[in-house]
C-alpha cells in the first residue's frame, strides 16, 4: 500500500504550519477531511487543499512531493510512522518528535529536531541554526534520537542537548555543542566559533579540527581509546553510518571548565 | 447623562443595602435617585442580576521590576499563550499590561494595588501601570531593608526624622502606602545570614526586625497614611518558624493598625511525619482576637505559576524547588528579590495542604472586613483563578469535591472538611469592596452610595459561582460601560491613586546629599513626574488623615 502524498500545487504565499500533518493526526480521516485541515498562518485561512493535491494512501507513511522553505513544523510531536520531503523544509522540522523517521532531500531551516526525544531525522542538504536546540526559555534541547545531516549545519547545533546523536557530514557553524548537557555530536568538517562553549558533559568529535578553542578547555593529550573504535563500529552499523573519526588518531580536550567541565572534545592528533 | 441600573439585587454592605433596587449614575459618579419627573437617559435592565461596587484587589504583583524579570525568565509561556490558549494557568493571565487590565475588568475588578514597588523602580512600575487599561491602580512602596532607614534607627534619630524620610519616599514614588518585606532579612542576607527572625539583628546595623517594623508603623501612623503598614513577615514558608514570626508580629502591633500580607504562607507547623502541618486554626484565632490586625490570604491554587518577591532571603532558599529549574535572584540595594517559577501540584502533600490552609484561614477568620481576598498574584496562583476561589468560599459542595481529589494524607491534616461556613454575597462584597476601600483610605469607592465613583460590577447569579464571578454581565468604570457579558467592549484608562504627604524641606536637602554620595545620582532620579507617563491625568491624589 502506498503512502499519503501531498503534492505541492505551487509556492505558498505565506509560511505554513504543517504540524497537523503527522500520521497520528491523519489516521482515520478521509481525503476531504485532510484537505480541509487549516495550515495557514495569516488571516487568509489556507487549508491543506489550497496548497496541496492530496493523493490518498496509508497515513503512516507521508510524502511531500515538492518542498519549500515555507513548510514549517513538519512532523511536530510525531510518535511513529514516516515522513519524506522531496525538496526543502522550513523551520522546526521534527520538533519534539518521539519516534518514527523524517527524511528531507533538500535543506531545512532553524530548530530542526528541536527537543526531540526519539526517532530519526535525515537531512540531505544543510540544516539551519540550532539543530536539535531548545526554543527560547526551554531547559533542554534534543533528549534522544538521531539526526544525520549530509550537508553543513548552522550555528549552535546541539545547543543544550541532553541525549542522542547528531552527525554532520559537512561543516558546523559557530559554537556547535554549546551548553551541552550530554549526548554525542560528530562533525566531519570543520567547526566554527568556539565549539562546546559552556558544555557540562557530552562528547564532540571534530574530525577536521576547530576554528578556535575556548581557553577553558584543557588538553588531555592523545587518546588512543578502545571506546572510540567501538563507537565508530556501532555508528557504522546503525542509523548514523560510517563516521570520519574511524581509525583516526585523536587528541582529547576536557571542558568546559567554566561550568561542570565533564565534557570532552576529540580532535585529530 | 443619567444612567439607571434598574431593578437589580443591590449588594452594598457599606450602605446597608441588600435588596432589589435601582442605582443611578451621572457624570462618572453614583447619585441619589432623581426627583420624580426626571427620566434616565439610559437604562440598563438589571432585573435578576446582582449589582455590586467594582471589586478591589489590595495585593497583586502586576507591575514593576520583578514582574518584568519574570517575563524575561519565562519566555516559553508567552509562546504557550499564543499557540495553546488556556493550556497553562499563567497563559490565561498573559503577561502584558493590556491583558492584566482586561482580565481584571472582565471579573468586575476596577482597582488593583501593586504591593511591592521598590523606590528605585517606581518610574518603571508607574509606566507599566499607566499602560494597564480600564482599572485604577495604586502601589505600595517598599522600605525596611534600605541603608538610610536602618542607619537612622541605629543612630537613634527621632520618629519625626524617620517619618520625613518615609513621607519623601511615598511622595516621590507616588505610592498609596508603605510595605516592608522581611524587614532586615534581605539586608542580613547580604551578610550571609540564611535564617532571620523577628528579634534577630541585622549585622553591621545592629537593628532588629522588630525595631524596623515598629519604626515604620509609627511613621505611617504619624503621617496619617490611611493604609496601615503592610507587612510581609519574616520566615515566610518555613514550617514552625513562619507561624512563630507572624504571631510575634501580630503581638507587636500593640493596638495600632497593621496589615499582614499573604498569611497563608505563615500558617505552617511542624507536626506529622513530614514535619509539615496546618496551623491555620491557631493563626485564625490569633487574628480574630487582635482587632487592630487586618490580613490577606495569598491562597494557593494548583497549576504552574511563578513566585515574584522582594524577599531575597526566602527566594534564595526557594530557588532549589524551582520548577522549571531556573530562577533569578537579585542581590541589589535594599530588598533585592527573586523570581522562582513554581508548579503547585494537587497530588503533592505540601501543595495540597497549602491550599487547605488558605481556605481554613478564609473561613475561620470571622470578620470579613479584616480578611482580604488575594492569591498574592502570581505567587499563590494567577488572579484568573479568583472565580474558582469565590466558588470554594461560597459553596461547601464545591469544597467537598476538591477535597475528594486531594491525597488522603492531606485531608487528615486539615480541619477544612469540618468547616461548614459558606460566604454570603454580602460577606463577599464586604471582603472585596467595602473593606478594601476602607483599608486603603479611598472612601470614593467600594460602595454604591451617592458620591462614590461609578465603578459597578453586575453579575448574573447562578448555581455555578465560578461562572458568575468569572464573567461579569456588565461592568461600569467611572460610569462608562466597559464590559458586557464578560467581554471588554470599551477601552479606556484608569488612574493611579497616590498620596502626597509633605516632607520637611531639610529632609529633601539631606536626601539630595545622600543620593549624591551613595548613588552618584540626584534624588530627582527617584521621583516619578506626571509628565513622564504619557497620560493626560495619570494620578488621583488621595488625602492623608488629618
Amino acid at each position: 500500500m502506498t503512502g499519503l502524498t501531498f503534492r505541492k500545487r505551487g509556492e505558498p504565499e505565506e509560511r505554513l504550519d504543517l504540524s497537523p500533518l503527522v500520521p497520528a493526526r491523519l489516521a482515520g480521516l478521509s481525503e476531504r477531511e485532510v484537505a480541509a485541515l487549516p495550515v495557514g498562518t495569516s488571516r487568509m485561512g489556507l487549508t491543506v487543499g489550497d496548497v496541496f493535491e492530496v493523493v490518498g494512501g496509508d497515513p503512516s507513511s507521508i510524502c511531500f512531493a515538492g518542498g519549500s522553505t515555507r513548510f514549517d513544523r513538519i512532523g511536530e510531536a510525531m510518535q511513529a510512522g514516516g515522513i519524506i520531503v522531496e525538496g526543502d523544509a522550513g523551520a522546526r522540522l521534527g520538533r519534539a518528535m518521539a519516534g518514527g523517521r523524517i527524511s528531507v532531500e533538500g535543506s531545512v531551516q532553524g530548530h530542526a529536531g528541536s527537543g526531540m526525544s526519539g526517532g530519526v531525522i535525515r537531512i540531505g542538504g544543510d540544516a539551519g541554526e540550532r539543530l536539535g536546540g531548545p526554543l527560547a526559555g526551554e531547559m533542554s534541547g534534543m533528549k534522544g534520537g538521531t539526526i544525520v545531516v549530509s550537508g553543513s549545519a548552522g550555528p549552535r547545533a546541539g545547543d543544550r542537548m541532553r541525549r542522542g546523536v547528531i552527525s554532520i557530514s559537512g561543516n558546523a557553524g559557530a559554537d556547535v555543542g554549546s551548553r551541552m548537557i550530554a549526548g554525542t555530536i560528530v562533525v566531519a568538517g570543520t567547526a566554527a566559533g568556539t565549539p562546546g562553549r559552556l558544555m557540562k558533559r557530552g562528547t564532540l568529535f571534530l574530525c577536521t579540527g576547530a576554528e578556535t578553542l575556548a581557553p577553558t578547555f584543557l588538553d588531555n593529550g592523545p587518546a588512543d581509546l578502545l571506546i572510540l573504535t567501538v563507537m565508530a563500529r556501532d555508528f557504522a552499523a546503525g542509523e548514523v553510518g560510517p563516521v570520519a573519526f574511524e581509525g583516526m588518531a585523536m587528541r582529547r580536550l576536557g571542558g568546559d571548565t567554566a561550568v561542570l567541565g565533564l565534557g570532552e572534545i576529540f580532535l585529530p592528533c | 447623562m443619567l444612567t439607571r441600573l434598574k431593578g437589580g439585587h443591590v449588594v452594598d454592605p457599606a450602605n446597608g443595602r441588600d435588596a432589589a433596587g435601582d442605582v443611578f449614575v451621572e457624570d462618572g459618579v453614583v447619585v441619589e435617585a432623581p426627583q420624580a419627573g426626571r427620566e434616565a437617559d439610559e437604562t440598563i435592565d438589571c432585573t435578576g442580576l446582582i449589582v455590586m461596587a467594582g471589586a478591589i484587589d489590595i495585593h497583586s504583583h502586576i507591575a514593576g521590576g520583578h514582574v518584568n524579570t519574570a517575563r524575561l525568565l519565562l519566555p516559553e509561556w508567552h509562546r504557550a499563550f499564543s499557540s495553546r490558549p488556556g493550556e497553562t494557568a499563567l497563559s490565561r493571565v498573559g503577561w502584558t499590561t493590556e491583558e492584566t487590565g482586561l482580565r481584571y475588568a472582565e471579573m468586575g475588578f476596577t482597582t488593583v494595588v501593586e504591593p511591592a514597588m521598590a523606590p528605585s523602580s517606581a518610574l518603571h512600575a508607574h509606566l507599566e501601570l499607566a499602560d494597564t487599561p480600564i482599572i485604577d491602580k495604586a502601589t505600595l512602596v517598599v522600605l525596611g531593608n534600605d541603608d538610610l532607614l536602618m542607619s537612622m534607627i541605629r543612630e537613634g534619630e527621632s520618629a519625626g526624622a524617620i517619618a520625613d524620610y518615609v513621607a519623601w519616599t511615598v511622595s516621590a514614588s507616588r505610592a498609596l502606602g508603605v510595605k516592608c518585606i522581611n524587614a532586615g532579612g534581605s539586608a542580613a542576607f547580604k551578610e550571609n545570614v540564611r535564617q532571620f527572625g523577628f528579634d534577630d539583628v541585622v549585622p553591621d546595623y545592629g537593628v532588629s526586625s522588630r525595631q524596623i517594623v515598629k519604626s515604620l508603623q509609627t511613621a505611617v501612623r504619624d503621617l496619617g497614611i490611611p493604609h496601615p503598614l503592610h507587612v510581609h513577615c519574616n520566615n515566610l514558608g518555613v514550617p514552625g518558624a513562619s507561624s512563630d514570626s507572624i504571631a510575634a508580629t501580630i503581638k507587636a502591633a500593640e493596638g495600632d493598625p497593621l496589615h499582614l500580607a499573604h498569611i497563608q504562607f505563615y500558617g505552617y507547623g511542624t507536626e506529622g511525619k513530614r514535619r509539615f502541618s496546618s496551623r491555620g486554626r491557631e493563626l485564625a484565632e490569633l487574628v480574630n482576637a487582635t482587632s487592630e490586625i487586618t490580613v490577606d490570604i495569598g491562597q494557593v491554587m494548583f497549576g504552574q505559576t511563578v513566585t515574584i518577591s522582594s524577599d531575597e532571603l526566602r527566594q534564595f532558599a526557594g530557588s532549589k524547588q524551582a520548577s522549571p529549574k531556573k530562577s533569578i535572584i537579585f542581590d541589589h540595594e535594599a530588598n533585592g528579590g527573586g523570581v522562582v517559577p513554581m508548579d503547585y501540584k494537587r497530588k503533592s502533600f505540601y501543595n495540597a495542604l497549602q491550599w487547605a490552609i488558605g481556605l481554613e484561614l478564609f473561613l475561620l477568620i470571622e470578620d470579613p472586613s479584616r480578611v482580604f481576598f488575594t492569591t498574592d498574584h502570581p505567587n499563590g496562583a494567577p488572579f484568573t483563578t479568583y472565580p474558582d476561589i469565590f466558588a470554594l468560599l461560597m459553596d461547601r459542595g464545591v469544597r467537598a469535591k476538591w477535597l475528594d481529589a486531594l491525597p488522603k494524607s492531606v485531608v487528615k491534616m486539615t480541619s477544612l472538611p469540618e468547616i461548614e461556613r459558606e460566604y454570603t454575597l454580602a460577606e463577599i462584597a464586604t471582603m472585596t469592596r467595602a473593606a478594601p476601600a476602607k483599608l486603603l483610605g479611598t472612601p470614593d469607592r467600594g460602595h454604591l452610595g451617592a458620591g462614590a465613583v461609578a465603578d459597578v460590577a453586575i453579575y448574573r447569579p447562578g448555581e455555578d459561582k465560578a461562572a458568575m464571578f468569572g464573567k461579569a454581565a456588565y461592568v461600569l468604570k467611572d460610569g462608562d460601560l466597559v464590559v458586557r457579558d464578560g467581554t471588554v467592549v470599551k477601552h479606556r484608562y484608569g488612574r493611579a491613586l497616590t498620596l502626597r504627604p509633605e516632607a520637611d524641606k531639610a529632609m529633601k536637602t539631606r536626601l539630595d546629599r545622600y543620593f549624591d554620595d551613595r548613588y552618584g545620582l540626584s534624588s530627582r532620579w527617584f521621583e516619578v513626574p506626571d509628565g513622564a507617563l504619557g497620560r493626560e491625568d495619570p494620578f488621583k491624589v488621595v488625602p492623608c488623615r488629618a
